[in-house]
């Protein structure tokens, strides 16, 4: 947010509008050091993480004052993708136990990509009937979607395992999604709100063209909001892949085993021990690899800058 | 600027939403339905009999014992309770103050100073790394001995802190650590609903001669309304329920300086099997959750939106 | 835009269908198992461990034909993932046990008791180390576990800092404490502390505001009740015992006065500036990597993290016996894992043959071989001092303890949880100087208070 200064505009100007260049000059450095400052804080976490990734666990201690990695070695991220052997791994201070990481790659993106399809489409189908359809119950049913999320998931994550496992469906990709397939209180919430700011004149020339609530969804309130729908997968995306609990409980098997339920490996795994730090570096880094990647291809259109400029 | 809006209200509403004569029942069914089905089977099932569990004496592995209300009795009068409350509140009150402001700020930012792609991808970047491992780098970071943070601190020639030790550093480095990670999501919220501000009534206030500061208080937060009361109800709530940071680094301590409200539950119910308990606490931060909910809501009025 | 509607309704389709079908792959034949026998489930945590257990499993094989699916899952989840194991009915056959939570599976009927098996089978209780196996009976006399394992405490120290400290191994070996001044012990702790300056604990002008090496570490939390690694073998020594009786004791002794001068003297370490503060030890990502650091010349732990320690680069550690005590004594606490069954299982009978096989020195020979733990079959030792000694590390400090006979066995009683939470915050409180020691007295009345409801 800019910050103006109050001092009045000196700068004679020949044209009725035209920016004065003096005040925002100033407004706009501050803004950029405070850009600048928070890109810093948000990134060298992450210069830590790469440091530490390209490290031997084991002499991470005695160099604890090193910005560089100390003992420089790939050996993490081999560990990660499985390419280290036991005793290399004991070695350098992993674990040994093994990795199957393009199984678990492959196990994500189908969870993952199954979650968010699910939670967006029957999201948007619903936000759209609590934002502009009037029907009895509307608003208590809202309300109840939205209490969902303070609902603790000591409550839900027991009695759902049992149903899943009652389903026969331990250890499938159908059991690992199911509960967030149809709805999360958050993807109806989200859109509902959006959905609300969408000018209902477009909406009412389609219906008295003739068009019906389902075509109207279909073909002008979903390509409007491009935008909200865009950030809703991505970030629906993003917590779906890195969701550890419930993957551990019902998707323990090889085949089914996502990539957070694998790398758990290099956390703590004796009581009072230490995880395998740059194993788990590597392993945070390297999980983040594939959301980056998505989010290189939709990132553009998580603006609209069309916006609803072409009303009138 | 109270013409810009007064004109785009009139324009905006020709009837108020409910007064609508015909009802979209039939239609709002078919829209409803799947998500309704998730709703009631995943979330509304276990939640009621959680409340079941919460008036019994359940110890998980065992069959529940009908005990009314004692769960409840023992509630109120446990210290722990009071205590776990108020370090939560306290943790929710900085968090949540602080991720707003910031998160508004940067939204506001990469609307309005830079659309490149690579800034914004930059600071959505801590919402990628799962919550444990952020808890562990930042732990790693803050470390009394050997933490960058605190060499940080001693090559400047300041005392170093225990960031987790120290009772009154504990709540807000764990609200800040997840601060961290939220803000570059909050603020991708809050510029999603940015987007929506149609572009001609900045232009129109830049032409009345509006400074950034007066655009962004008469036009910018009215028209996020919407936005933002979802992204206050969402955080809020989240903020309430932090657990996986104080497991990490803190486990409650020291001497429950941070034993916050979700943690107590989860201790309550996979340490010491009294799942009962544990449930009736979270009946009670449930109707505390969804009373500020539910007044967020009110108060924002999150049910319009000056745009339509 | 169409085809951005159209394009995630196709990848919802497709996602769904292949969600629905690739389901069932290559998992169903967990109960085929080889030609054989059945498959059986078996859990643990430490993945250290995870090599030694299959090559037992794979000799277990050949010889009975039951094949055996190790699965390992980190200490964080281990005890969650369980539990919901349990309700759900889809637990392990077999899973290694401990000693803080067996109580309670065996209270809800979740483990299988085997004192009818070992009796048929006569097992021959008297191959593990004294005191083992009774760890694992409960108050009624049901047998949960076979022992496997065993670790005791000592002193891991930084023989570097010794050197430059003027001392030498020999004066680590027989170090004496006493709750008045500390005895040796807390001449060798002063000596190896140095300030910013460069001036030791036991010299004049010395800071102890301002240490750059402390002598002795301290653990995040203090210990609690069990202080296994913290304060156990200290109180001990002076004659402290847990409770009236171990294990299932109901009257506690932490408002004892041998636990009340124990903690004390510990504390007043930190007052002179040898030992962090509670705030700086719990500030700390681990103690190991605080040593690793060069923040702390020695630290008390468990043989359990003996390759964590002694692995650790830049840092030269080697083993001292904890100190003998008033009573004159050493003491350690003795404390051992074993593998319980699941009450639920569908192969009993494989179940057992696996456990047997677990708690026989065939098995334990291999494991010791790995040189990560002691076994708990006595012959099996020799293979595990010999293991220790090619990784060059001289494990006398553990082992003197059974060899002596001052092992004290870990407490085990109901109601643990509680008890632990009611003396750590006690415990943490004492740590902080927010309270003295008569907040011991309280913290014992409401422990005993816990048992006189049962």
């Amino acid at each position: 947010m800019a910050v103006t200064s109050t001092a009045p505009d000196t700068v004679p100007t020949t044209s009725t509008y035209r920016e004065p260049r003096r005040r925002p000059a100033f407004g706009r450095l501050l803004a950029w050091v405070f850009m600048a400052l928070g890109l810093v804080v948000t990134l060298f976490p992450f210069y830590w993480m790469l440091r530490t990734a390209l490290s031997n666990t084991r002499a991470l201690a005695a160099n604890a004052d090193s910005l560089l990695p100390t003992g420089f070695t790939l050996g993490a991220f081999e560990r990660v993708l499985g390419l280290s052997t036991t005793a290399e791994a004991i070695a350098q201070g992993g674990s040994g136990a093994s990795v199957n990481f393009w199984i678990y790659l492959r196990n994500s993106v189908v969870v993952a990509t199954t979650s968010t399809a699910g939670q967006v489409f029957f999201g948007a189908l619903a936000a759209y009937a609590f934002a502009r359809l009037s029907w009895p119950g509307r608003d208590k049913l809202f309300f109840a979607f939205i209490t969902a999320l303070m609902i603790p998931p000591i409550f839900t994550i027991l009695p759902n395992f049992i149903l899943i496992k009652d389903l026969g469906l331990l250890d499938t990709y159908l059991g690992i999604v199911l509960p967030t397939l149809l709805m999360t209180p958050f993807s109806v919430f989200f859109l509902r709100q959006f959905f609300l700011g969408i000018p209902r004149e477009i909406e009412e020339a389609a219906m008295i063209d003739g068009a019906g609530r389902f075509r109207v969804f279909f073909t002008i309130i979903v390509p409007m909001s491009a935008a909200p729908i865009t950030t809703l997968s991505l970030l629906t995306y993003i917590t779906s892949w890195n969701d550890y609990l419930w993957p551990l409980l019902v998707g323990k098997s090889e085949s089914v085993r996502v990539l957070t339920v694998a790398l758990g490996l290099f956390r703590s795994q004796t009581p009072q021990g230490s995880p395998d730090w740059a194993g788990l570096m590597a392993a945070t880094l390297i999980a983040a690899l594939p959301i980056l990647v998505i989010y290189a291809f939709v990132g553009p259109r998580l603006i609209n800058s069309i916006g609803f400029s072409g009303i009138k | 600027m109270t013409t810009i809006t007064s004109r785009l209200r009139v324009r905006g509403q020709t009837r108020p939403p409910r007064s609508r004569p015909r009802s979209d029942l039939r239609a709002a069914a078919m829209f409803v339905l799947p998500a309704t089905i998730g709703f009631v089977v995943f979330y509304l099932w276990p939640a009621l009999r959680g409340v079941y569990y919460s008036f019994t004496d359940f110890s998980v592995l065992s069959p529940a014992e009908w005990v009314g209300t004692d769960n409840y009795e023992t509630l109120i009068q446990d210290d722990l309770v009071r205590n776990a409350f108020g370090v939560t509140l306290q943790y929710v009150l900085i968090n949540i103050g602080a991720q707003t402001v910031l998160a508004m700020g940067l939204a506001v930012l990469m609307h309005r100073l830079t659309k490149s792609m690579a800034v914004r991808g930059a600071l959505l970047l801590p919402y990628l790394v799962a919550n444990v491992v952020v808890a562990l780098t930042w732990f790693w970071m803050l470390d009394y001995q050997i933490g960058i943070v605190n060499q940080g601190l001693d090559w400047v020639g300041i005392d170093r802190v225990a960031f987790f030790g120290d009772s009154a550093w504990a709540i807000p480095t764990i609200a800040m650590i997840n601060v961290w990670r939220h803000v570059g999501y909050t603020a991708l919220l809050i510029f999603a609903g940015l987007q929506t501000i149609p572009p001609h009534l900045y232009e129109a206030a830049a032409l009345d001669g509006s400074g950034e500061v007066r655009t962004f208080f008469k036009i910018t937060l009215p028209l996020l309304r919407p936005v933002l009361a979802m992204v206050l109800v969402i955080t809020v709530t989240g903020s309430f329920q932090i657990f996986d940071t104080v497991a990490v680094t803190t486990a409650g301590g020291p001497v429950n300086a941070t034993r916050v409200i979700y943690y107590y539950i989860y201790d309550l119910a996979f340490t010491r099997y009294e799942f009962g308990y544990a449930s009736a606490l979270s009946v009670v931060l449930f109707v505390v959750l969804a009373s500020v909910a539910f007044a967020q809501i009110k108060l924002l009025r999150a049910g319009e939106s000056d745009l339509a | 835009m169409r085809r951005h509607v159209r394009a995630l309704a196709g990848l919802a389709v497709i996602s769904l269908t292949l969600a629905a079908c690739s389901g069932g792959n290559g998992d169903s034949d967990d109960s085929a198992g080889s030609a054989s026998g059945a498959t059986i489930n078996y859990w643990l945590w430490d993945a250290n461990q995870l090599g030694a257990y299959q090559k037992c499993a794979d000799t277990f094989q050949e010889s009975s034909g039951i094949t055996v699916k190790i699965e390992q899952y980190g200490w964080d989840d281990y005890w969650s993932s369980l539990t919901n194991n349990f309700v759900a009915g889809t637990a392990p056959d077999v899973f290694t046990d401990h000693l803080s939570h067996y109580p309670q599976f065996a209270e809800q009927n979740q483990i299988l008791d085997m004192s009818d098996l070992v009796e048929e089978d006569g097992i021959d209780l008297s191959v593990y180390q004294d005191g083992l196996a009774d760890l694992w009976v409960t108050e009624d006399g049901g047998r949960y576990g076979l022992p496997k394992d065993w670790d005791t405490v000592a002193i891991f120290y930084n023989t570097d800092m010794l050197a430059e400290a003027g001392l030498l191994a020999d004066d680590m070996a027989n170090l004496e404490w006493n709750p008045d001044d500390g005895g040796s012990y807390e001449q060798v702790i002063a000596a190896l502390t140095v300030d910013k300056n460069g001036v030791r604990g036991n010299e004049p002008g010395f800071d102890k505001d301002n240490v750059e090496v402390y002598g002795l570490g301290l653990g995040p939390t203090g210990g609690g009740a069990f202080g296994q690694t913290e304060w156990s073998m200290y109180a001990m020594s002076n004659g402290f015992e847990y409770a009236d009786q171990n294990p299932w004791g109901t009257e506690w002794n932490y408002d004892s006065e041998a636990f009340a001068e124990t903690m004390t003297w510990w504390r007043s370490l930190i007052e002179k500036g040898y030992m962090p503060s509670l705030e700086i030890a719990s500030s700390a990502v681990s103690l190991t990597e605080t040593y690793g650091a060069g923040g702390l010349a020695m630290v008390t732990e468990g043989s359990w993290n003996t390759n964590a320690i002694m692995t650790l680069e830049g840092v030269d550690t080697a083993l001292a016996p904890t100190p003998i005590g008033p009573d004159g004594e050493r003491a350690s606490v003795f404390n051992g894992l074993a593998d319980s069954i699941y009450v639920g299982t569908e192969h009993p009978e494989e179940a057992w043959e696996w456990v047997k096989f677990l708690g026989s020195a065939e098995c334990q020979d291999l494991v010791a071989e790995e040189a990560v733990v002691f076994p708990a079959v006595k012959t099996s030792l020799e293979r595990a001092n010999a293991a220790f000694e090619a990784k060059g590390y001289d494990v006398s400090a553990f082992t003197v303890h059974v060899e002596e006979g001052t092992t004290h066995l870990a407490p085990i009683a109901k109601n643990w949880a509680a008890l632990d939470a009611i003396i750590t915050a006690a415990v943490a409180r004492f740590l902080l100087f927010q309270a003295d020691a008569d907040v011991y007295e309280t913290a014992n009345s409401e422990v005993n208070a816990l048992f006189t409801n049962d």
